[in-house]
């Protein structure tokens, strides 16, 4: 090896308390000068065993691990693990609970979507932007708060129903959040979306092609950058996703702004979503009542079910097997994916200086990784 | 009539392989049994002639009373909306890893499920590439996964509970000053 070589060629580890990785991740990477020769992830800084631990507790206790699992979009989990439970036991869901499940999904991914456009803005420099996201987002946490007790985590899904009903005057502050972040918009176009620094810095980065996509497993978001119009919402329709209207916005180019855009353009989607839900949203009661869930078994059987999350496809693999407890709980994250063998593709041969926005672009979540 | 789309799907599965049991859960979800060894030749014509073209996720359980684990195997087709689930079990070893083959050549997320399935079940995807540990890196016990591993066992063996009495705090005691 020449002089040159040496000094050109080098190894470098990123994470997990880099402040361009999301979360407790990191990257061993291979690198000639500032180009990325090939990338490793290396997870495992947040496991908790969550899959392990929910074989030992009852199903009632498992509401409040599973929320945990992804931190952005904690609803998703929840919705999974309660209608994983329902399709099993056969429980009937009331109609109001349908919607306000519903309402508290698109509230979750308004927020993460909030969250995840400010990290990705702010890894090309645009810090400003990001403090302006948080700080909207703050507004849906405010509502969760009221109508769940719960900030971040809510564990207010149960199986059958939700915990409570909205609480006096919800739907109205809900419309304002609404009103809010929809008059925030076009502030959020001028600072990033429209600004030619990051259109430049995103442009033609982290291409994804519409073959490699499908071949890869992208689900979400990502997918539709791509030009796939797919959707769980629409394709396998849960909840009350046959009951609203709206459209799959899609791009063509694949590449990191594609994805931001895709993102941008479903934040109008979730608020015409949440707008339609308090319109159409029926009287009723919001829980029928399961056994005691303290000395509650679920009958023997199996089911998979999937959300759509705010990252992509969320699914979970449940069995039971009469018992008081979950005999199998896999839980299949989007970033699964996106954040092992679809980053560690598209970090080969990009640059080091962008390694982060690749991250963010994608949206991908260590904690669901580690579970 | 009732599952039309997913009973055509059937049909046209249970031609090729006759060995297998499917059933239509509910509306787009479809289940099949098969023998282990049909596994690949399934997953082949699921891709290339069914159009199956997103592997969901591989699932693995253990059925301990049985001796055997449970591949899960959860493909979902663009076109059609339908979302197959194909199980086969293959034996569970006792001591090391059971072995089954990958289809990580066919679907590039089935490398992440399988390489995640052998670190917590221990079994052993012949022919994929990368099967070295992802998260438990320092974990030289049985796969925890298993259900033989109780957390709750390993936890109490492994951690002590500490009689606390340092020198200090007998000293302390001993000297016997105080208002009691």
């Amino acid at each position: 090896m020449s002089k040159i070589d040496e000094v050109r060629d080098y190894e470098l580890f990123i994470g997990p308390n880099h402040p361009g990785i999301s979360g407790n991740f990191s990257f061993k990477m291979k690198l000639q000068g500032d180009k990325i020769l090939s990338a490793k992830t290396d997870a495992g800084y947040l496991h908790r065993g969550f899959e392990k631990l929910m074989e030992e507790r009852l199903f009632i206790q498992n509401i409040a691990i599973v929320c945990r699992i992804c931190v952005p979009d904690p609803d998703p989990n929840e919705n999974n693990y309660a209608r994983a439970i329902e399709e099993i036991a056969g429980i009937e869901v009331p109609e109001r609970a349908k919607w306000i499940r519903t309402l508290v999904l698109e509230l979750s991914r308004l927020a993460s979507y909030l969250f995840g456009i400010g990290g990705h803005v702010a890894t090309t420099g645009l810090y400003a932007f990001s403090n302006w996201t948080i700080a909207d987002r703050d507004r849906i946490m405010e509502l969760f708060e009221e109508l769940t007790g719960g900030r971040v985590y809510h564990i207010y899904q149960l199986p059958g129903g939700v915990r409570r009903d909205f609480p006096d005057g919800f739907e109205r502050r809900v419309l304002e959040v609404m009103d809010y972040i929809e008059s925030r918009l076009g502030d959020y176009d001028d600072l990033a979306i429209n600004n030619a620094l990051f259109i430049k810095r995103a442009t033609g980065i982290g291409v994804i092609t519409k073959e490699q996509a499908i071949k890869w497993g992208v689900t979400g978001p990502n997918l539709r950058a791509c030009g796939v119009a797919a959707d769980v919402r629409k394709d396998d329709p849960y909840e009350v996703y046959d009951k609203v209207d709206f459209e799959i916005p899609t791009r063509t180019e694949g590449d990191a702004y594609a994805r931001t855009i895709v993102r941008r353009k479903e934040i109008e989607q979730s608020i015409s979503i949440v707008r339609q839900i308090i319109d159409k949203i029926p009287a009723g009661p919001v829980w029928n009542k399961i056994p005691n869930p303290l000395k509650w078994k679920v009958p023997a059987g199996d089911a998979y079910v999937r959300t759509e999350s705010s990252k992509g496809e969320y699914a979970y693999y449940m069995v039971s097997d009469g018992g008081r407890n979950p005999y199998r709980v896999h839980v299949r994250g989007a970033s699964t994916t996106h954040g092992v063998h679809v980053l560690e593709n598209l970090l080969a041969g990009s640059r080091i200086e962008d390694a982060s926005q690749i991250m963010f672009s994608l949206d991908a979540c260590p904690p669901e990784v580690d579970r | 009539m009732e599952y039309e789309k997913e009973n055509s799907i059937v049909e046209m599965m249970q031609m090729q392989f006759p060995e297998a049991a499917f059933k239509v859960k509910k509306e787009r979800r479809i289940e099949v049994r098969l023998p282990s060894a049909r596994l690949y030749d399934f997953a082949v014509r699921m891709q290339k002639k069914w159009n199956f073209l997103h592997l969901s996720a591989i699932s693995c359980v253990d059925w301990i009373d049985d001796g055997e684990f449970e591949l899960v195997y959860h493909f979902w087709n663009y076109d059609e909306k339908v979302l197959v689930m194909a199980k086969i079990r293959i034996p569970r070893e006792e001591e090391g890893d059971s072995h089954f083959e990958t289809i990580s050549n066919l679907w590039q997320p089935a490398k992440f499920f399988e390489r995640d399935i052998h670190e917590m079940f221990g079994v052993y995807f012949d022919g994929s590439e990368d099967m070295e540990r992802f998260i438990l890196t320092d974990w030289n016990g049985p796969p925890p996964m298993r259900k033989d591993f109780i957390t709750r066992e390993f936890a109490l063996n492994f951690y002590h509970y500490r009689d606390y009495e340092p020198q200090w705090l007998k000293d302390m005691m001993a000297a016997g000053e105080g208002n009691e």
